[in-house]
């Protein structure tokens, strides 16, 4: 399904969209971030600060109360998601595609409960990139494309005075169908500059990992690398890298107590991060992963090398937020080029 | 909502022994399930425990899958979890959840000898096996335990180990000599050699702290078992149990799902970083 959309009229598709919160790109403290809109929503961002992952994998999700009076057996009270359906408007196709990548982790060997229940009532409404939003932006060489579909439901190209909105899944459809009678058909000129802006777009030059294919590799026979530690020596463990990732998944699971007597608390899962250094420390204080070093070629290789053993294709989006945030200026493109280069 | 993969089933500890007291104390706990039945579990398996407003810890099952009655835990105080553990009474109700990860291929091992070599807490990963074989006497041709502790009082499961030694060889050992200790005195690698094992149709699985593993591997190689006749098990810290959190990896490799048993040859394979 391809139609054309007037600018001006977005915001009543938003309205016609009854039963979805719908969540939008919103500017605020010069930061864009996904949220809630109701009436207007802009689509002028480059890409927001943190990803669309949240809306499946929320960074706290309660799994269940306990409650115990002493003496007796614990009460447990499972949590459960609610059925909200969730329709996010502006994903880059760096964040979409990390959406499949995100469903391989959590439907592996067993499906996760919480991720399938959220992720079933999202759905993923993407912005073309007409030109790469930022200096950093590398998806060419990772597989992907500024007009990719990969997770999407639908895809709008911006086509100046107004969208070229196509449907990706049937879930897609749905929500074009719901506010059918705002689109038009797209006549023979608008494919014709659809199909213009996105050579365009594939066209204009990015940064690159360079040779992708060879990189788990060269990274399996860089294990002992004393590079890993040369390139973290500034690494000051923040974990920003991972926190905006669109397909960092780990993950802490811990008991918060509310009151000692009756006992009464929760268990949560909350976002963790590899580059912290208790993320793998056993309780005897050995920790297999001891230093920055270690902790960088975890992170790198689990995108470059583990994830691609595993699934057949780099974990890594070509997103470049882990790039322009890192306090100290740690290039995971200049981590994975000058290591492969450097392989034995 | 589908089965919850994060939510355990309540277990009652039925039974609590002081195997080994101390700075790291060991102590052997049974739980019962509070209705029903315990989900089955394979040699070598683990179990995520949960101390309610504490937190959840792995722990490998250390009860033969033949008992269906209770599972058995022997758990050294180390941690925040494996504290509380220490502090709980019979009839304190815990969670469980499991079991996680592959398990000693002991069907494959019909009709060979067993060396089952341990030292502190790594005879209760291993336990399981002894006595699944034990119980299964026939299937098996010799079968020999080498166990130590830095000293005698830190030997767990003694009497157990006692009990064994009608029905199969096992030889205990402690760092240095001790009066009244009439076992090996030095470490459990030096034990092992001193016995002579012969690689012919045989298993060795062994598990305890990685200095020792690795001595006792370096060993076995030495009197000429081969890689592939060599199991031992890694542990790293785990949340999920389910190849998702991403901390217990070594390599591509989840251990919670493809471990915690490989053998030598599988996991020279791997990465160093366990």
């Amino acid at each position: 399904m391809e139609k054309i959309l007037d600018k001006k009229r977005i915001d009543d598709w938003i309205a016609a969209l009854d039963n979805w919160d719908i969540q939008g790109p919103v500017l605020e403290d010069d930061i864009w971030s996904y949220q809630p809109v109701s009436g207007a929503v802009r689509l002028d961002h480059p890409n927001t600060k943190q990803s669309p992952k949240g809306l499946a994998f929320p960074q706290r999700e309660i799994f269940f109360k306990f409650e115990q009076i002493k003496g007796e057996a614990p009460r447990l009270t499972q949590v459960v998601p609610d059925e909200q359906r969730h329709a996010v408007f502006g994903v880059r196709p760096c964040d979409g595609r990390g959406v499949p990548r995100m469903d391989l982790v959590f439907n592996d060997h067993v499906e996760d409960n919480y991720y399938q229940a959220r992720r079933k009532n999202v759905a993923y409404v993407g912005l073309a990139c007409n030109k790469p939003p930022s200096a950093n932006c590398f998806c060419l060489s990772v597989g992907g494309s500024p007009v990719s579909t990969d997770g999407l439901d639908v895809q709008m190209t911006d086509l100046g005075d107004r969208y070229f909105v196509k449907a990706i899944t049937e879930t897609g459809k749905g929500l074009m169908a719901a506010a059918g009678k705002l689109f038009a058909e797209p006549s023979a000129a608008d494919q014709k500059q659809v199909k213009q802006v996105h050579a365009e777009a594939v066209a204009y030059p990015q940064r690159a990992v360079r040779n992708v294919e060879e990189v788990p590799a060269k990274l399996k026979a860089s294990f002992k690398s004393p590079l890993w530690q040369e390139l973290a020596q500034a690494c000051i463990g923040c974990g920003i890298c991972t926190f905006l990732c669109p397909t960092c998944h780990c993950f802490d699971i811990n008991d918060e107590v509310q009151s000692k007597a009756p006992l009464k608390g929760i268990r949560v899962r909350t976002w963790d991060n590899c580059q912290f250094p208790d993320f793998t420390m056993h309780s005897s204080g050995h920790n297999p992963r001891e230093n920055t070093g270690a902790r960088l070629r975890q992170r790198v290789a689990h995108k470059f090398q583990y994830f691609p053993e595993n699934f057949g294709m780099p974990q890594c989006t070509g997103c470049g937020r882990c790039i322009s945030e890192c306090p100290v200026g740690i290039d995971i493109i200049n981590v994975v080029n000058k290591v492969a280069e450097n392989a034995a | 909502m589908p089965h919850n993969i994060y939510l355990p089933e309540l277990a009652r500890i039925a039974y609590i022994k002081d195997e080994v007291y101390g700075e790291r104390a060991i102590k052997t706990f049974r739980v019962e399930p509070v209705d029903g039945e315990l989900f089955e579990h394979a040699c070598g398996q683990c179990a995520m425990l949960s101390i309610f407003g504490r937190g959840e810890s792995m722990i490998s099952i250390a009860s033969s899958p033949l008992i269906r009655e209770y599972k058995q835990f022997s758990i050294m105080r180390v941690g925040r979890v494996s504290s509380a553990f220490h502090d709980l009474a019979v009839g304190d109700v815990i969670g469980l959840r499991g079991p996680y990860g592959n398990s000693f291929p002991i069907d494959d091992w019909r009709g060979k000898n067993l060396y089952l070599i341990g030292g502190g807490c790594g005879l209760a990963p291993i336990w399981p096996v002894i006595t699944t074989a034990v119980a299964q006497r026939a299937n098996f041709k010799n079968i020999t335990v080498f166990y130590g502790g830095r000293t005698s009082r830190d030997i767990m499961y003694r009497a157990e180990l006692e009990k064994l030694r009608e029905s199969i060889d096992v030889h205990l050992s402690i760092d240095k000599a001790e009066e009244g200790w009439d076992g090996y005195c030095g470490f459990v690698p030096a034990a092992v050699m001193d016995k002579d094992p012969v690689p012919d149709n045989a298993i060795a699985i062994t598990c305890g702290p990685p200095i020792m593993i690795k001595f006792v591997i370096q060993n076995l190689n030495k009197l000429g078992f081969k890689d592939e006749q060599i199991y031992t098990t890694i542990e790293n810290k785990m949340k999920c149990g389910l190849g998702k959190c991403g901390r217990c990896n070594v390599g591509k490799d989840y251990v919670c799902v493809k471990g915690p048993v490989y053998s030598w040859e599988e996991l020279k394979s791997l990465p160093e970083e366990y």
